[in-house]
């Protein structure tokens, strides 16, 4: 039993690989049948009122799905996230690990990477069926586009993780590390208000998917891209350094 | 093996450990106790590496992967099975056992029966001598084990002290117990904490032995008045008290006292006597005695 397949073992048996999966799936099949049949499904709760919409375009199928998975499948991807990376959030299991292995990086790196492969995989997976779904009910989305747009948005998900590892660092509950990790994602777009930030932050990302399919040019996003790995880096080196001296 | 000075750790104006000079001789099991945050944990969690000093130093004569450590309630993620724990710690540690060593302490810890049920349906008993199973897997050479038999049942606990006591001159062995006569059956030395402080260190067989006031319980055939009254008047008595119709303790300013003249006074009463002996001193007197 090594500490990569305790990971997997973790993702496999608490249902999180399933429930991340489930999460993107779920929007990645919805997201283009809500763009498609928009103005079906308003039309039956609209009761004497017409509402027009424009014929849907291949890239509204992939608008749909991104504005759902890119809240509900990050908020479930830091529940996750918070899950395997609080060691300390049962200080018995904490010293279990510590006093075994004493090198943090040993523990911390499979937990960081099978959690963010996970949550990866998942929104891979979702992308396939809003993709699939896209070509069939409303047109062809180039694919090229599709999967450099889902790379960058995968790097912003690789980000949330480390941001969770960092956050756990210094908590000591899952509940906490969630709510403050939420709280730094949620000021990130906040600070993209101030002129010429927002091509900078992680959090350009999360629309990458929907901009390119719309045309945008990926150089669009690159400088997000480049500050988000080393974003991801640093957070990753600091929760390895601040989980290394903390006390139990 | 292990030695600490003047180790201290202050919480803020709490201070946990004050000046503890510790020193635990090599292959020795080293008994720990005190009383509910005397430090003993704090101590512990030092010697593993997982709390820093305030001040003072720590000295071991192993690596830190040959330490291993149990802590008073041992949890493990709830989805693994027993036999995937002990595996699980025998392939992170630095120095793995055999894989044969798994069924083996599965079957010693009294677990063959549930090594592939998760461990969430566990009983804290069971999860203790799991936790012990996985502290041992390694054979470490140096065991921290923070009070192991408190969750067990008799045999569990007898178990647990049969393995402790085993261990001793191939590991050393600390560990702490609310549970005096466990400590006073494994243990070779004791360290008494207080409020922090080490007020004793020592062998447990010098602890019992100089410690305690020498007290004796004498059962007599009525009348006993004239014993008590003859008693009174010796200078070496420091107090008869009447626990029944037909028995006495008796305190003295020495064990020299008692064993010279004690008989004599009831020889010289003619006292009838029914039972003579020195009152057994269990560590928890003397501990209370102590800390009290």
């Amino acid at each position: 039993m090594t500490l990569w397949r305790l990971e997997w073992l973790r993702l496999v048996r608490t249902k999180r690989l399933i429930t991340l999966a489930f999460a993107y799936l779920f929007f990645g099949l919805l997201g283009p049948i809500s763009a498609r049949y928009m103005g079906e499904i308003v039309a039956q709760f609209g009761e004497g009122v017409t509402v027009s919409f424009p014929d849907p375009t291949p890239a509204d199928g992939i608008t749909q799905y991104v504005g759902n998975a890119s809240q509900v499948g990050v908020l479930v991807g830091v529940v996750v996230a918070a899950g395997a990376l609080c060691l300390d959030a049962t200080p018995e299991i904490g010293t279990f690990f510590r006093t075994r292995v004493p090198a943090m990086a040993r523990i911390l790196l499979p937990r960081f990477s099978l959690t963010a492969a996970a949550l990866v995989i998942a929104s891979a997976l979702g992308t396939l069926a809003a993709w699939y779904e896209t070509e069939v009910l409303i047109g062809s989305v180039g694919a090229g586009q599709l999967w450099t747009g889902w790379l960058l948005g995968a790097l912003y998900l690789v980000f949330v993780v480390a941001v969770v590892a960092i956050t756990a660092a210094r908590t000591s509950s899952v509940l906490a590390t969630v709510l403050i990790t939420l709280v730094i994602l949620l000021a990130l777009p906040i600070l993209g208000i101030l002129p010429n930030v927002a091509r900078w932050l992680p959090s350009h990302l999360v629309g990458a998917l929907d901009g390119i399919v719309r045309g945008s040019d990926v150089s669009e996003y690159t400088r997000a891209a480049a500050v988000t790995i080393g974003l991801t880096g640093s957070a990753l080196f600091g929760a390895i350094r601040l989980s290394s001296r903390r006390e139990l | 093996m292990i030695r600490t000075e003047k180790l201290s750790k202050h919480y803020g104006k709490v201070v946990a450990l004050d000046a503890v000079d510790l020193e635990v001789p090599a292959g020795s099991v080293y008994g720990l106790i005190g009383p509910n945050g005397a430090g003993k944990t704090t101590l512990l969690g030092i010697l593993a590496g997982l709390k820093t000093p305030t001040s003072g130093s720590v000295t071991l004569d192993v690596s830190p992967s040959e330490v291993a450590v149990l802590p008073d309630t041992p949890r493990f993620d709830p989805w693994l099975t027993a036999r995937e724990v002990i595996d699980l710690a025998r392939t992170i540690g630095a120095n793995p056992s055999p894989a044969a060593r798994v069924e083996s302490l599965l079957s010693e810890a009294g677990l063959a029966d549930a090594t592939d049920r998760p461990v969430k349906g566990f009983s804290r008993g069971m999860l203790q001598r799991l936790g012990l199973a996985a502290t041992i897997v390694n054979k470490p050479q140096l065991l921290l084990l923070d009070e192991p038999s408190s969750a067990l049942d008799p045999i569990g606990r007898r178990e647990v002290l049969d393995l402790v006591s085993r261990l001793r001159g191939e590991a050393t062995v600390v560990f702490s117990s609310h549970i005096l006569a466990d400590v006073q059956e494994v243990c070779d030395t004791v360290g008494i904490l207080r409020n922090g402080r080490l007020v004793y260190q020592g062998s447990v067989a010098h602890l019992l032995s100089d410690r305690i006031t020498p007290r004796y319980l004498v059962r007599l055939r009525p009348p006993i008045e004239p014993t008590i009254e003859a008693l009174g008047r010796s200078p070496w008595v420091v107090a008869v008290d009447q626990l029944g119709p037909d028995q006495l303790r008796i305190e003295t300013a020495s064990v020299a006292d008692a064993e010279s003249s004690l008989t004599a006074v009831l020889a010289q009463v003619e006292a009838r006597v029914v039972s003579f002996g020195p009152e057994a001193v269990t560590l928890e007197d003397v501990v209370l005695e102590i800390v009290t």
